[in-house]
């Protein structure tokens, strides 16, 4: 019985796939006809750079199973690979800093997603391009009139809304970031946040806020994909990329505009150390004999268990390492308004001092059940004294 | 001689829900301070241990039974057979009377206010005020429920109670609301079991008794 279930099971799971396989290869005929041509040959760039074929099929393996895809959706994936450099980007630049490019950018050895990154067609990034002032001005004209609705904006930085937005101006005609942002937005066939700033607004939007700095999507009031962390890891925006090119559209999104299959669990759920948590063996303080065996970082002030994110599967630098497995506890950064729910980084989030003071929540509760048990006594001996002399005190209906 | 007479106060469903709510919030409170104070276990390997998965697991499980339990109790104020009392929890709205209540409350006067319905003044808005107490920590345990366990069940109710989790901030927001509703309930049972033996005391009527056999002495022709 069970077995005949699960061979039904089976079949209906690989006809779902093979036809999500047959969309697959439509789509990504249809974006090798309507992408701008490659500026290089792809396999060229990977021999350029040392990549050896071995090495990409590794990555492809990764991806596909990041992606929450079967094996065979491999090549499929490779094949979106070859077109990611040709998909038009424009990257703005908000209140940041710059980190997320950093880490996008950035590595001891060049991994297939830093390549990818590398060469991808940067219509547009302040930081990278070698135009300045004017020049650069042209640039992003030009893009948004090659491409129009076609091109990806990419945004990293949170825009500030407080005196008009005036809290952020930039290029050579000084218009502010809120402008410039919908002037681009509205152009581009998707908005991709890069980083908690723009998805959320992060530490620039932290209490209090005075530039009254936001998220892309709540200044906007766009809808915004959110590559949520701080930084980000590349592998969630290269992921989401592919998959628009490899299914024609978004990925499932949660309530909070990140893609389900990078930010669907937490990082409680995929940690290493959790069986310690699970065991009751806690890091109690830093450098002492729970630290050396690796145990739970909860009480040090772990904030895997209210995360979202997928850190712990896919690692950074080259999945060489992550927060938690180099000894700290996680910091929650891929959440929303996490520099004041987070608080205090290094312990538990019941011990945020209140209202700017010294006291936590449990020191007033206790002051309070104190205060009550202190109360009930002087109240029973009051009671005691006035009721003293009396018979009976009737309950009147 | 004076006359006592019995009368049933409390139905049997009543008093089971408030016994078995109150094991298990006491239950939960225990519980729930240790996954927010966890002490390390130093002694013997990890595969042999799993006292905080144990303890979730209680907790949880309490939890769902207060989850249900409080359904039934909205259900018994609505359609108990023996007293639906859902008009009682309106008590307080009678402002002269919840004056007279506080008077007698503070030993100010010594003319107890009229009792008119099943629950004076200050109890209707005690007890209306934990069940809505109860309310916002099931809904908060319920996100934290499905955040943490993805199959069954919990996966099911995870979608239902997900934007609550968005409105409230995200997780550690609704983990630090629970927590502080904690103290709520711990402040609650110190004042309720302290009035329930004062009402014994002072009317001599066998209120904490009642919740036991439901029945109370009145004294008198009525
Ligand atoms: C009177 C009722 C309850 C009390 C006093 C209580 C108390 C607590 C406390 C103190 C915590 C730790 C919070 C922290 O770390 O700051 C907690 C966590 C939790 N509670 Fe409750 N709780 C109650 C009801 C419930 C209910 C009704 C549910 C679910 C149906 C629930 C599910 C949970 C879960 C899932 C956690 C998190 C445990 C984890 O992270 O694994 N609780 N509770
Ligand atoms: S270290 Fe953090 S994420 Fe890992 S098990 Fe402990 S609390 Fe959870």
């Amino acid at each position: 019985m069970a077995h005949q279930k699960s061979a039904q099971y089976d079949r209906v799971v690989r006809k779902q796939y093979r036809e999500l396989m047959d969309r697959c290869k439509v789509n990504l005929d249809r974006m090798d006809s309507e992408l701008p041509p490659p500026v290089e040959d792809f396999q060229d760039v990977l021999k350029d750079r040392g990549v050896s074929r071995r090495s990409f099929i590794k990555w492809t393996s990764i991806m596909t199973g990041a992606l929450m895809l079967p094996p065979m959706f491999k090549p499929m994936v490779a094949r979106a690979a070859e077109q990611f450099s040709r998909v038009p980007v424009v990257w703005l630049h908000m209140a940041e800093c710059t980190g997320c490019s950093e880490a996008l950018l950035r590595t001891s050895y060049p991994n297939i997603d830093d390549i990818l990154l590398d060469t991808i067609s940067l219509e547009y990034h302040e930081t990278l391009m070698a135009a300045a002032g004017d020049q650069a001005e042209q640039c992003l004209e030009k893009a948004l009139h090659d491409f129009p609705g076609k091109f990806v904006c990419v945004v990293e930085g949170a825009i500030p809304l407080a005196m008009g937005g005036k809290y952020l101006t930039l290029g050579p005609k000084g218009k502010t970031g809120l402008q410039l942002a919908r002037e681009v937005t509205s152009k581009a066939a998707m908005t991709i946040c890069i980083g908690s700033c723009s998805a959320f607004g992060n530490v620039q939007a932290a209490k209090p806020n005075p530039t009254g700095a936001v998220g892309v999507g709540q200044a906007l009031g766009i809808e915004t994909v959110n590559i949520a962390g701080c930084p980000p890891n590349p592998n969630n925006f290269v992921g989401t990329i592919l998959h628009c090119l490899m299914f024609g559209g978004l990925p499932a999104l949660d309530g909070l505009g990140r893609p389900v299959w990078a930010y669907g669990k937490r990082i409680h759920d995929y940690c290493e150390r959790r069986p310690h948590y699970d065991a009751g063996e806690f890091v109690e303080e830093w450098g002492d004999d729970g630290a050396k065996k690796g145990w739970c970082l909860y009480k040090v002030g772990c904030k895997g268990p209210y995360t979202f994110a997928n850190c712990g599967r896919i690692r950074f630098n080259d999945a060489i390492s992550w927060p938690i497995m180099a000894g700290h506890g996680c910091i929650g950064c891929t959440e929303p308004n996490f520099w004041d729910t987070m608080a205090p980084l290094e312990k538990p989030i019941q011990d945020a001092t209140i209202g700017g003071g010294e006291a936590t929540v449990d020191h007033i509760a206790m002051g309070l059940t104190v205060a009550t048990v202190a109360g009930i006594a002087a109240h029973a001996g009051a009671t005691a004294w006035v009721h003293r002399d009396d018979k009976d005190t009737a309950n009147k209906e | 001689m004076e006359n006592i007479v019995p009368k049933k106060e409390w139905s049997v469903a009543i008093r089971y829900n408030h016994w078995i709510m109150a094991f298990s919030i006491f239950a939960l409170i225990v519980t729930g301070f240790y996954i927010a104070f966890p002490f390390t276990l130093t002694q013997g390997e990890t595969v042999n241990k799993f006292f905080m998965g144990n303890t979730r697991g209680v907790h949880v499980f309490f939890g769902v039974i207060l989850l249900f339990l409080f359904v039934w109790r909205l259900y018994l104020a609505a359609f108990s057979r023996f007293h639906a009392d859902w008009k009682d929890f309106f008590a307080w709205t009678d402002i002269n009377n919840t004056v007279k209540q506080i008077k007698f409350y503070l030993l100010v006067s010594k003319e107890p206010p009229a009792h008119k319905y099943l629950y004076g003044p200050l109890q209707s808005l005690a007890y209306g005020g934990l069940l809505f107490l109860v309310l916002l920590i099931c809904l908060t345990g319920l996100i934290l429920m499905g955040a943490g366990y993805h199959a069954g069940w919990t996966a099911l109710i995870y979608p239902v109670v997900k934007p609550f989790e968005i409105i409230l901030g995200g997780l550690a927001s609704v983990r630090y609301i629970h927590h502080v509703l904690t103290w709520a309930f711990v402040l609650f049972i110190i004042v309720h079991v302290y009035m329930a033996f004062w009402y014994d005391v002072i009317f001599k009527e066998g209120t904490v008794s009642s919740m036991i056999s439901g029945v109370v002495f009145r004294k008198g022709d009525h």
